[in-house]
């Protein structure tokens, strides 16, 4: 096991403050947590590709980036008006 | 055990700890809007620390552009989502997120002075 690996392993703790955030509080304190994870995650695939030594698989990583962006902004719009 | 594998695990290492702790922030803080702020370090010091190890061990290649990209949306995302979001917990306090006149907000005064002087 390379460090990338068990610094992914490691990582996955970060995860557990997120999940708490997102199931206690106000509804806009818990799309903190949510964003807070996108990223996490997204470094997370990051090193999975990287330990397993898969450059294709940096997309991975790419595509939630970008995806938990558009997310993001339409939880933000969303809770600002009509929710 | 070579220079570059060393500085490839240290920048891996900073990147876990700085997201474990800013994740950790964002349960401890009480307020909403500290909390935000917990989002900048982890897209910005853990990003580029994994970037340059990804650099150190690979080089200039396609990982380390695929890993550029991904640093770039981050930087960018948060900067976006981090007012997206704090502008629209204001909207559902108050209803506008403009300062209301008997608001006191810190540094507000100079800034309206600054533009009624241009």
């Amino acid at each position: 096991m390379n460090v990338w690996l068990l610094g992914s392993s490691v990582l996955l703790f970060a995860l557990v403050p997120c999940g708490i955030a997102s199931f206690r509080g106000d509804v806009m304190e818990r799309l903190v947590g949510l964003e807070m994870a996108g990223m996490i995650v997204t470094l997370l695939l990051v090193m999975l590709s990287e330990g397993m030594g898969r450059v294709s698989f940096y997309d991975l990583g790419l595509a939630l980036a970008l995806l938990s962006f558009g997310g993001g902004l339409v939880f933000a719009r969303f809770l600002e008006r009509w929710l | 055990m070579s220079a570059a594998t060393i500085a490839v695990e240290v920048l891996v290492w900073v990147a876990v700890l700085t997201c474990l702790i800013c994740c950790l922030g964002i349960v401890v803080m009480k307020d909403f809007f500290e909390r935000l702020h917990y989002m900048a370090t982890v897209s910005t010091v853990a990003t580029v620390a994994l970037l340059i190890a990804v650099v150190i061990q690979q080089g200039w290649g396609q990982a380390a552009i695929k890993m550029s990209l991904i640093v770039v949306v981050l930087f960018l995302m948060n900067a976006v989502l981090t007012h997206a979001t704090a502008r629209a917990a204001r909207v559902r306090e108050l209803g506008h997120w403009q300062p209301a006149p008997d608001e006191k907000i810190e540094g507000l005064d100079q800034i309206t002075e600054g533009r009624h002087q241009r």
